[in-house]
């Protein structure tokens, strides 16, 4: 899980604003509308991240709907710690 | 007749190309964050961009080298080469794909 969350988050060409979304989901869970707004990205780009990250394991939705709210997956609160010394490094 | 030092130029190009494309994903990555996770890609893709750039030096420009390979070199042997650098193409492709994802 470690060597992914590096990779996803860190060795890709969105990983960066994979960050910010995973970091914006720990403040509380939002739908990828809000996160569209809040981050000022494009819903599409916003909800290509939101598909990697799930299909990583690494946020969880709330249900299937267009509503669905987006919050960290239990497997990556195991792995909160790696999770932050990544966050740390784009302050 | 199949000009075997071409296709094995190009295949060469295309592995730099690839390379480029991941070089320029990871180096901005590694200039954002400077951790060693970031840098760890970055040099590897760097090198491996030498490797080929000194393939593509062999093959075109050393002024032995490159006439041997393009008049001494048996097709067979050619085809083992190829069989190599294409290889490398298809899996530096694979690594693109994900890392463009």
């Amino acid at each position: 899980m470690e060597a992914v969350l590096w990779y996803v988050l860190t060795s890709t060409r969105g990983g960066e604003n994979r960050i910010r979304i995973l970091r914006t989901i720990d403040e509380r869970p939002r739908n990828a509308n809000k996160l569209a707004e809040k981050l000022d990205l494009d819903y599409k780009t916003v909800r290509h991240h939101l598909d990697v990250l799930a299909e990583n394991d690494i946020v969880a939705d709330s249900g299937d709907d267009y509503g669905a709210v987006y919050l960290p997956s239990d497997r990556v609160r195991n792995y909160w710690d790696t999770v932050e010394e990544i966050m740390e490094t784009v302050e | 007749m199949v000009v075997w030092v071409d296709l094995a130029r190009v295949a060469v190009v295309v592995n730099m190309a690839l390379l480029a494309s991941l070089i320029f994903v990871w180096g901005r990555n590694y200039y954002r964050l400077r951790s060693k996770h970031t840098l760890g890609p970055l040099l590897f893709a760097v090198l491996l961009f030498g490797e080929n750039a000194l393939a593509l030096y062999f093959y075109l420009l050393d002024p032995l080298l490159s006439v041997w390979f393009s008049s001494q070199v048996p097709a067979p042997a050619w085809q083992g080469m190829i069989a190599l650098h294409v290889l490398e193409s298809v899996a530096l492709a694979v690594l693109a794909l994900v890392t463009w994802d």
